[in-house]
Parts: structure tokens; sequence; C-alpha cells
């Protein structure tokens, strides 16, 4: 449906968009990931033929964004990342201006933007002033613009940021009813949604691809060693040494503690003995075992991990 | 292209600048006809207009310099530009939506020439010329104002570069008297918009002169599309 070929985007000597390739197929959900700068905005800008590129190629539905603007502009529906408002008209008013500016073939209008004004749930302020109207519906009346005209392929760059909890699952719930029929690409800075929502992700830094699969093989192929956590109660430098002593374990860190409990966490791969083995070790040393668990590597430490943690800053990952 | 019009010239409305436009444009206008026609008791208007001229060109950038500028600021030109029509269409849309405010005001003082008519004996020949030599002289302000507009990103910044060009083009046509090489004079003249709304204040619709204006007012135009797309390449 969308075919990214060798897409470069310069600005004077500096790359915004360095070789991405990537495509994605019809009726798939696809997953846009990295640090802010990392050309997110850049790629959508430009499968939207809102900004050019240096070089490369980008097929939309076998139409070439440079050749055919009109063909690829007329399957998509970008939600950008500032929702494009105008706030001297009221939701309604503006839903119909979109509609007309769309072109739309679609005999009964009325109908048409009802039945998008209910997928997104701005009923109650459809004849409200955009102006009055708070930052998590502007975001709707926004992804409803983009809705207008049933276009095959969604665009939508950070449809979640700034909204509340409940608004967040529902915007989430009403993507992943959409991506039953349309193919969408979405960008996000939260990890568990893009996991939650998407069919496959990509993860972008510096304007360059640093990787690609589903949400699980990437969970599978980076952290292949499984995580545990455990919670001790006693000296810490004990502990760890007594961890450290086994050598199916790599990588302990003490993350949290409080008085003399401790929790520690480390890579391992343990069969059912060396668990015993672990528990005899730290009984030994009278130092009890409090709380055992594993844990799976999630996406922000894979994240983490390919764009280096200096360069990523996802402060607001509160999920 | 009618969906940008529409909007935009209903935005006219919605917010305070059509009206605050018309307001002074017919205050403006109605001083004038009262001074230069019904007190002065004269039924010519080409007088009216010679003065009308150099408000217009302090009052009509008001309509154009939020045209483009405005869209930037807010990022609805991200609407505009990824939805499926042309940058033409935006251009002209937007264009004809301040030319309709404007023709609009127009369209309310065609009440002069009905009062002057019964008042005494109305120079229809000249009053028509009048109008048409006016309408499109406003035509190149209102293309200069949009041109400047699509370029900055700050209203007061694009009203301030119109006014400039405009300025530049009303002296065109004094400063050529002083200027001793007679072809230069004559490029000069030649030039001036402004100079050339003499022509139709005699009465003359100079086939010349409509070509002139239309196509300044076109070429200002192509410049506006071209600043869309020099951005959207850059």
């Amino acid at each position: 449906m969308i075919t990214v070929s060798h897409l470069t985007k310069r600005y004077g000597d500096k790359y915004a968009l360095n070789d991405v390739n990537f495509d994605v197929k019809k009726g798939e959900i696809l997953g846009f990931l990295g640090p802010n700068g990392a050309g997110k905005s850049t790629t959508m800008n430009i499968i939207t033929g809102y900004i050019s590129y240096t070089e490369g190629e980008v097929k939309v539905d076998g139409y070439d964004i440079m050749d055919n603007p009109m063909e690829v502009k007329k399957r998509i529906g970008y939600l950008p990342e500032i929702p494009p408002l105008y706030l001297d008209m009221t939701v309604w008013d503006y839903l119909e201006f979109v509609f007309a500016l769309k072109n739309v073939k679609t005999t009964d209008m009325k109908e048409h933007l009802q039945s998008v004004i209910d997928t997104v749930k701005i009923d109650g302020v459809k004849n409200r002033k955009i102006s009055n109207l708070s930052k998590g519906y502007r975001q709707r009346v926004g992804f409803a613009g983009a809705l207008i005209g049933d276009p095959d392929i969604l665009i939508l760059d950070e449809p979640t940021v700034g909204l509340d909890p409940k608004q967040i699952i529902e915007i989430r719930n009403a993507i992943k009813e959409l991506g039953k029929k349309k193919t969408i690409i979405f960008s996000s800075h939260i990890l568990s949604e893009i996991s939650s929502v998407c069919d496959r992700v990509i993860i972008i830094n510096k304007g360059k691809i640093v990787a690609e699969d589903t949400p699980q093989n990437l969970s599978a192929k980076i952290g292949d060693a499984q995580r545990m956590m455990i919670r001790v109660s006693g000296d810490k430098e004990q502990a760890e040494s007594i961890l450290e002593s086994f050598d199916s374990v790599s990588n302990v860190t003490c993350v949290s503690s409080l008085g003399d409990t401790f929790d520690f966490e480390f890579d391992t791969k343990m069969s059912n003995e060396d668990k015993k083995e672990l528990f005899f070790a730290f009984a030994q040393n009278s130092i009890p075992i409090l709380l055992q668990q594993e844990t799976e590597v999630s996406l922000e430490e894979i994240f983490l991990k390919l764009t280096s943690a200096k360069e990523a800053n996802y402060e607001s990952d509160i999920q | 292209m009618k969906a940008i019009f529409n909007r935009e010239f209903n935005s006219y409305f919605t917010s305070m600048l059509g009206y605050v436009f018309l307001s002074i444009f017919l205050m403006l206008t109605g001083f004038l006809f009262y001074l230069m026609n019904i007190k002065a008791l004269n039924s010519s208007m080409k007088y009216m207009f010679g003065i009308l001229i150099n408000w217009a060109l302090f009052l009509l950038p008001l309509l154009t310099m939020r045209l483009f500028t405005e869209d930037r600021r807010m990022k609805t030109d991200q609407l505009l530009l990824t939805a499926p029509i042309t940058i033409k269409d935006i251009v002209f849309g937007k264009f004809f939506a301040a030319f309709g405010v404007f023709l609009t005001g127009m369209l309310i003082t065609l009440i002069f020439p009905v009062i002057l008519s019964f008042l005494g004996s109305l120079p229809v020949a000249e009053t028509i010329s009048c109008y048409v030599g006016f309408i499109l002289l406003c035509s190149v302000i209102l293309a200069v104002g949009a041109f400047m507009s699509s370029i900055t990103e700050n209203q007061i910044i694009a009203a301030v570069a119109t006014y400039g060009v405009l300025v530049l083009m009303l002296l065109m046509g004094s400063m050529s008297t002083y200027i001793g090489n007679e072809f230069i004079v004559k490029v000069m003249l030649w030039l001036s918009p402004i100079q050339r709304f003499n022509d139709f204040t005699l009465g003359i619709l100079n086939i010349e002169s409509i070509v002139y204006y239309l196509s300044l007012a076109g070429l200002f135009l192509f410049f506006t599309v071209m600043s869309f797309e020099r951005r959207r390449l850059r």
C-alpha cells in the first residue's frame, strides 16, 4: 500500500532522513517509534505531500507522490502533530469545510459527518467554537478531520499526546477498530501503546531506521535472556556477590532499596535447579528472599538499547 | 477553490476584520463623495477616486495581511497542502475571498452614481471606466498583499512589506519628473500602476491598461504560488 524506498531529506548538510526504506501492507497498523527529532514527523509529512524530499521514492497505492500527488492525497487522511484547526469555526463548520476541501463524493454529507463525529465521540461539542475546546477535544476534532472522506490510509502523528488516560484509551480503541479496515501509520512516544495497537514497529533514530519487527519479536530478539527480579532483606554487597557467583546470571543491577530491603534485577536463563540453588545460597547467608518474579524485557528497554540512553528523552512515559 | 473561498470569505465576517474594513471603507468613500460631489456640486466621480487611491493603498493591505500568515502560524497550511487540491486553488481561493470583501464595499458605493444621476447628469462612460480602473488597480494591490503575506509568518511584517512595495509604486510616477533621461521617465510612467489609472479617469477603457493591471495582479499571484512551492521544496 505504501512503499518508501531510499528516502533521504537533507536540510543544508544536515540529514533529517537518511536512506529510509520500509513498506506498509494493506490493512496493517504500523507503529513509528523514536526520540524527538528522530524524523518521524518528517517521514509522515513527506508521505502526505506536505514537504518534498531530497532523494528516494514514495509510492502510495502505486502512485508516486511527486508525479501523482492528487491521487495520493485523495487516499490519505492525515492528522499532523498539531491538529490543523481553524479556531474561529465551529466543529461542524470545520468538518463541513474539510468535507468540501477533500471534494468527497458522498451523496449525504450530513450523514457522513455525523458518523465521523460519532466515531471520535465529539457529538456533545459539535456546535461549539473550536477556540473554546480543550486540548483533548481539539485533538479529536483533528482526528475527525482525518477520517472525513473515509480514506483507505490514515497517518496519525502522535494522536494521543496531551490527552487524559480515558481519552487515550478511547482513541486507541478507535484506532484498533479502524485498523480492521484501513492501513494505518501512527507514531507515538508511548511504547506500550505501540505494542498494544500495532502489528509492526519501526524504530527510527537520527533519521535512520534502527529496528523493524513485530512488537513480540523485538522483545524476543533483543531480550533473548529473560529478566528476573528479586527482593531480598539483608546486606547489599553480600547479596550482590551471591548473585554474581552464578554463571547464568548477568547484568545485576540494584533497582531500588528501602531500609535493608533491596530489589535486584538481572538477566538470566535459570533452570529450576538453578533457582533452588539460588534459594539455598541466600538461605545459607541468612538473607531471606521476600519476592521473586520474572519480568519481560520491555519495549522501553529495547528502545533505549537501540537509540542509546543519552539521546532518548521519553520522560513522560507514564503508561 | 470554492471551499477555500467560502471559508476565507466567511472568516472575514466571523472575525471583526471584514466589518472593520467595510466600515472604514464606506466612511471614507461617503465622506469623499460628499466633499467632492455633493458639496462641490460636481457629477464627475473621478476626483473622488483620485483621492481614494491613496487611501486604498493603506486600507487594502489590512485585508491581505493575515491571508497566508495565519495558516502558517496555526499550522492549518498542513491541512490545505495535504488535501487533494492544488496550490493554485489555495492561492486563488484566498485571493478572491479578499477581493470579494473589497467588491462588497464597491458594490455598496454604487449608490453614489445612482444619487448623482437623480441630482444631475451623470457622465456614464467616465463613471464606468473609473470603477473598472479602480477595481483593477485594487486587485493589483491585493495581489501584492497576498504575495507578501505568503512569504512571512508575521501579519505586521506582511502589511509593512506590502506598504513598502505600494509606496514604491506610488513614488514611481512622481519620482519620474526629477529624472533627466526622457526614456527612463517614459518607462517609469508606463510601469507605474498609479499613473495608469489616469487613463481611466478620462473615461478611456484602454485595453493595454486593462491587460497591464490583470497581468501585474497575475504575476504577483504567480509569485505567491511559487513561494508556496519553494517552501515545500526547501
